[in-house]
């Protein structure tokens, strides 16, 4: 790390994540690698990944009710987490903080310009960067939607009602592609962004201990740690 | 002389056969003759090729046998004690329906050409003590037939000299339903050799001829599956066949022929796991699709299916083809009666779903992703694909540049500082 440069104590470190969202965080990471390695295994079902995941999870049976009972646990955080967020200080203060703004927008065209060579400042960034905004609506998004046309597959007997079977294909493999996606993002973005990239490597232990050193804050997230400054934090 | 000889026997031998009671004497007496010889249990003869012929004849098993009451003379009409080599009982003469059968079957034909070990006869029915096939302790009973079949047929040496069909067709039969039904239960009414084959008039099933050839297959299960034949008369399979069509499936293409088993045994080709194997034996080929005009990739659109890959995994209430299409009374879909016709797909997929109605219905079944044939998840699954492909770039893109631009901005704190 480039620590020890200017201003604060090498040691001084700031809270990123109160233990509320590392709870959260790791429930998410737990159901999220489950219902990938189940759902592949049914996406993948006639080659050797499929039936190795198949093998491993105890039968086609067993993949099953896996699958569900993480996909019930991923819905019910998927709801405590919006009421957290709009109804307590803490997560309403975070929504705050991860509205998408116009600046977001330029930042990244900024990005983009200086690491071109073009312009001539890195963009300074809050709390959140447009990173890490991308990661957060992202996977929101994305697991509203795998939620609804998941829902509707497991409920088949109810869904067979009312919709022709046309639509159920589509729901299917809308709900497959979009596990894909947030697969890829996932290993491209969250691992790049939260492990490869040179100022958290090996990996950002804000998940474990929920701090961030001070000095992290001023490089990465200037706005951020001017405004803790200001409110006497740091 | 010969000729003359036999010609004369001929009245005779009716008349022992009616007038019993008045000749049982008589051929007591002449039976008593031979007797002094042929009673002797040590009595035999050497043959040419090397061994011995055991000549005695065990009477109380002649008097006992259908003939029992017949003179020895009635078959041996050359004898005369005492004699040199007899000339060969022909059983034609009392029996010449079953003569002509048997010499125009694989048997006959093979006899007359005197390969010694195509079955005579005496080979299935036995000589002196030859009983009624009602008999229980005949030879020709019901339940005793394999076995005598197998004597031969089982013998690796007879298989591989007349290129017959090998020892795991033999011990398929004994697995099958039908040997088990005979085996284990003792049944009369399983199905034995002579059932499917005949019995004097057996030939190669390739032969038109035969009882076993693909034309005549129907029918001869029919013989007792006379429901089921009813049903596959009136299926696609069925009219196809009627009209002549050699490829129309018959019983023994889905079910088998020696090795056939219970539908719930996991090696029967109509084993709920194994029906779409089995069906698309002829449904994938491509000879077969063009020539009917049916529809093609049945089988890779199914095997992707919820119903295909849960089958594949075991699941075996999943639905196979013959869960919708029905089984021995297959239609196509054109037809008002088949059961995945569009007007009876709701009752159709409401035997396991039960809120499947009329809407669910609409579109196809066996979804194949092609523009016109499933438009929604083609184009769903190509928006993915290029969704995908093109956030991958983008992400090796941002993270090439960052290196960079981090490079940079590493250079000017560092310039900055200094």
């Amino acid at each position: 790390m480039t620590a020890m440069r200017e201003g604060t104590t090498p040691s001084a470190t700031v809270v990123r994540m109160s233990l509320m969202f590392r709870i959260q965080h790791a429930l998410l990471m737990v159901t999220l690698l489950v219902l990938a390695l189940t759902g592949f295994a049914l996406m993948y079902h006639e080659n050797w990944l499929g039936r190795t995941l198949i093998r491993l999870e105890g039968g086609f049976l067993y993949r099953g009710f896996l699958h569900r009972a993480a996909a019930s646990l991923l819905m019910g955080q998927l709801l405590f987490h919006a009421f957290y967020m709009l109804l307590t200080r803490e997560g309403k203060k975070e929504l705050g903080e991860f509205f998408l703004r116009r600046q977001d927008f330029s930042d990244f065209l900024q990005s983009i310009r200086y690491n071109l060579g073009v312009a001539a400042e890195y963009p300074r960034f809050g709390k959140y960067g447009y990173k890490e905004k991308f990661q957060y609506w992202g996977a929101t998004l994305g697991i509203f939607l795998i939620s609804v046309t998941g829902v509707l597959l497991w409920a088949e007997t109810f869904s067979m009602r009312f919709f022709p079977k046309l639509v159920l294909d589509v729901t299917l493999i809308i709900h497959g592609y979009q596990g894909l996606l947030a697969f890829v993002i996932l290993l491209f973005w969250h691992v790049y962004n939260e492990h490869l990239h040179p100022s958290v490597f090996p990996m950002n232990n804000a998940w474990l201990t929920g701090r961030v050193e001070a000095e992290w804050l001023r490089l990465e997230h200037p706005l951020e740690y001017e405004k803790l400054k200001r409110e006497g934090v740091l | 002389m010969k000729r003359i000889r036999t010609l004369l026997f001929l009245p005779l031998a009716l008349a022992a056969t009616f007038l019993l009671p008045e000749t049982a004497s008589a051929a007591d007496a002449g039976a008593a003759a031979c007797m002094e010889c042929h009673g002797d249990k040590s009595i035999e003869k050497s043959l040419p090729g090397g061994g011995t012929l055991s000549l005695y004849v065990d009477m109380k098993a002649y008097r006992e046998s259908v003939h029992g009451k017949g003179a020895c003379t009635t078959c041996h009409s050359d004898a005369k004690a005492p004699h040199d080599k007899l000339e060969k009982v022909s059983c034609g003469k009392c029996h010449p329906d079953s003569e002509k059968s048997y010499s125009q079957s694989t048997h006959g034909k093979g006899h007359a050409k005197g390969a010694r070990e195509a079955a005579y006869c005496s080979d299935c029915h036995g000589k002196h003590d030859i009983r009624k096939s009602g008999d229980a302790s005949s030879r020709t009973f019901r339940l005793n037939i394999v076995g005598v079949c197998l004597r031969c047929h089982k013998d690796r040496a007879i298989e591989e000299k007349y290129g017959l069909p090998g020892q795991q067709v033999m011990e398929a039969y004994e697995q099958s339903v039908h040997g088990m039904a005979l085996k284990k239960s003792g049944l009369l009414g399983t199905a034995v050799c002579s059932d499917c084959h005949g019995n004097h008039a057996i030939l190669p099933g390739d032969q038109p001829r035969s009882a076993t050839h693909r034309q005549n297959i129907p029918n001869l299960c029919g013989k007792c599956h006379s429901g089921i034949l009813e049903q596959y008369e009136g299926s696609v399979h069925g009219k196809g066949m009627r009209g002549g069509i050699a490829e129309s499936p018959v019983c023994t293409d889905c079910h088998g022929e020696h090795r056939i088993t219970k539908i719930t045994d996991p090696t029967s080709p109509v084993f709920a796991k194994n029906v779409p194997k089995t069906c698309s034996a002829c449904h994938e080929k491509e000879g077969i699709s063009s020539r009917y005009a049916l529809p093609k990739k049945r089988f890779s659109t199914y095997m992707d299916s919820f119903h295909g890959i849960a089958l594949e995994y075991g699941m075996t209430k999943a639905a196979n083809c013959a869960s919708c299409h029905g089984f021995h009374d297959i239609l196509p879909s054109a037809d008002p009666a088949s059961r995945v016709n569009k007007a009876n797909l709701p009752r159709t997929c409401g035997q396991c779903h039960p809120n499947a109605g009329p809407n669910f219905a609409k579109g196809p079944m066996h979804v194949e992703v092609t523009p016109q044939k499933a438009m929604g998840v083609f184009a769903v699954r190509v928006f993915y694909t290029i969704f995908i492909s093109v956030l991958v770039t983008l992400f090796v893109l941002h993270v090439g540049l960052e290196f960079f631009g981090r490079r940079r901005r590493k250079r000017m704190e560092e310039g900055g500082k200094g």
